[in-house]
């Protein structure tokens, strides 16, 4: 589960981002019962002032501990219910950004994000114990997998639904609403002339309902997951540069993560380390695969960058190195759309030499065979 | 020749159990969000371009009406409700998760302020007057009193 080992990693600075302003009104001396809040049941318990302010400096301690995977189950648990704790001690402390927060804890609570990618499996390696098994059951992924779709398609749907929304007054009235801003932002004037057009946003809303429900929809099919993974990212930056809504776009920018597919190592890397080009992507390789999804192997002398990808298909040379980058979280989002390139995609089709091999190395029939 | 059951281990079987509560709890959660005032886990994202202002005061046991931008003694209203838009009343502000969601906090807000300020020995109850206006539709008006408060008068 080596996406959520990764989850967890980019998780403890979003913790800390979230725990900034309960932090810092604890500093000054308040805290949220000393002005309005509303509690959800009375049974619900509230702690001393001291314990309360404690717990908080606990949670964020916790979520740096997570973070590098140190005491790595105990850390992420006690991060999840202090962050779910103080959630729910009033209606106030709830937002959605908040929510999905709980939601990406909980899922790491209780799904093995411990085992790769922490202090804890290195101490494991220098104590000389074998590294622990990286397979397990993968329903607290697919549990995640189902929250994280569900938060694009339930804000679509809703906005779908609402006749304002899709007609295009919400967003109209949002940037009227905020026009001087608007006017003395960077933006050239056809920017502004065109968020301030009214007919603009009849068709704005509907791309943006779309898209919500497109990511929602393309994350779980792999024709459409990687499309809708650099959407996605598109989306969240609109709305962190658009909007103020606290951790939300990290939250769910971290959470692609969780869509890549959990087998690791299924891909193979022919190098040949005699070349400086091919020593410098294998440095890359090994410092950018957080994913764990390619395998390094000695190329032939002379031969070009060739990945086997893990349906069998070969690609070689300029059209390897996009496939590699586009797997790599950091370059994914620039790498991905090279993949639609002619020459690449001619490659990825297996119209251009690409052959299919076997798990076993075997080949079982060059493309063009199989187009055929 | 003993016949060979497989066995479903009682850990798989709690894991489905638990996969299809927390899904039914999502939807659920969802389609509460379209009934609800405070929509948890509903994710509905920017759901309104509305607005609301209120005049807030203080009905006293005399009958006055004094708002609460005046401190009394020895509270302000901005440093007993924080956060949510609800710290400047009086100004018009945009409803971030709906109309519905920012009455509700007002309401509650309300009561929680004629609740928690023992040394006001005058005030009988707070009242907001709300203007809420819901996207581009013209305004509407609503009053909103408080719980009376005990032992005033």
């Amino acid at each position: 589960m080596r996406s959520l080992a990764l989850l967890r990693i980019l998780l403890g600075p979003v913790v800390l981002l979230h725990l900034r302003p309960f932090l810092t009104d604890l500093l000054d001396g308040h805290i949220y019962r000393d002005s309005f809040h509303e509690p959800y049941a009375s049974w619900y318990p509230e702690l001393p002032r001291l314990v309360y302010g404690s717990l908080l400096w606990v949670a964020a301690i916790a979520a740096v501990m997570m973070s590098v995977g140190l005491l790595t189950r105990v850390a992420t648990t006690t991060t999840f219910l202090v962050v779910a704790y103080n959630l729910f001690l009033s209606t106030t402390h709830v937002h959605n950004n908040r929510a999905y927060l709980v939601i990406l804890l909980a899922g790491l609570a209780i799904g093995p994000c411990d085992r790769e990618l922490s202090v804890d499996a290195w101490l494991r390696g220098r104590r000389g114990l074998p590294p622990r098994d990286t397979d397990a059951p993968g329903w607290p992924l697919w549990l995640l997998r189902f929250e994280a779709a569900t938060v694009y398609g339930a804000s679509g749907l809703s906005k779908l639904l609402d006749a304002d929304w899709f007609g295009g007054t919400v967003t109209y009235l949002r940037v009227i609403e905020v026009r001087d801003r608007v006017m003395e932002s960077p933006l050239p004037g056809w920017a502004v002339s065109l968020l301030t057009d009214r007919p603009f946003h009849t068709y704005a809303a509907k791309v943006i309902v779309l898209t919500e429900l497109f990511i929602a929809v393309g994350l779980w099919c792999r024709r459409t997951r990687d499309a809708a993974v650099w959407v996605a990212v598109c989306f969240h930056v609109a709305i962190q540069v658009s909007a103020s809504v606290e951790v939300f776009s990290y939250l769910a920018i971290a959470a692609l993560v969780i869509w890549a597919v959990p087998s690791t190592r299924d891909r193979v890397v022919e190098l040949d380390r005699t070349s400086r080009a091919h020593r410098r992507l294998e440095a890359g390789l090994r410092a950018l695969d957080w994913l764990a999804r390619f395998r390094v192997v000695d190329g032939p002398p002379g031969a070009p960058v060739t990945v086997a990808d893990r349906d069998g298909a070969r690609f070689r040379g300029r059209p390897a190195v996009v496939l590699v980058l586009s797997r790599l979280p950091i370059t994914a989002w620039f790498a991905l759309p090279c993949l639609l390139l002619p020459g690449v995609r001619r490659d990825r089709d297996g119209r251009n030499g690409g052959t299919r091999v076997d798990k076993a190395g075997g080949r079982v029939g060059s493309a063009a065979a199989r187009a055929g | 020749m003993r016949r060979y059951v497989p066995a479903i281990s009682v850990r798989v079987v709690a894991r489905r159990v638990v996969v299809v509560l927390v899904v039914l709890l999502q939807v659920g959660l969802v389609v509460r969000g379209y009934v609800a005032d405070h929509r948890e886990f509903a994710f509905q994202m920017f759901p309104e371009a509305s607005r609301w202002e209120a005049d807030i005061v203080r009905v006293t046991a005399g009958g006055e009406r004094i708002p609460v931008e005046r401190p009394w003694a020895g509270y302000r209203w901005e440093e007993l409700v924080r956060g949510r838009g609800l710290g400047y009343p009086g100004a018009r502000h945009h409803a971030d998760a709906g109309l519905d969601n920012q009455i509700a906090f007002l309401r509650a807000a309300l009561d929680w302020v004629a609740h928690n300020t023992p040394r006001d020995r005058e005030t009988r109850y707070l009242e907001a007057r709300v203007t809420r206006w819901h996207n581009d539709d013209p305004p509407t008006f609503e009053t909103i009193r408080s719980d009376e408060r005990a032992g005033v008068g």
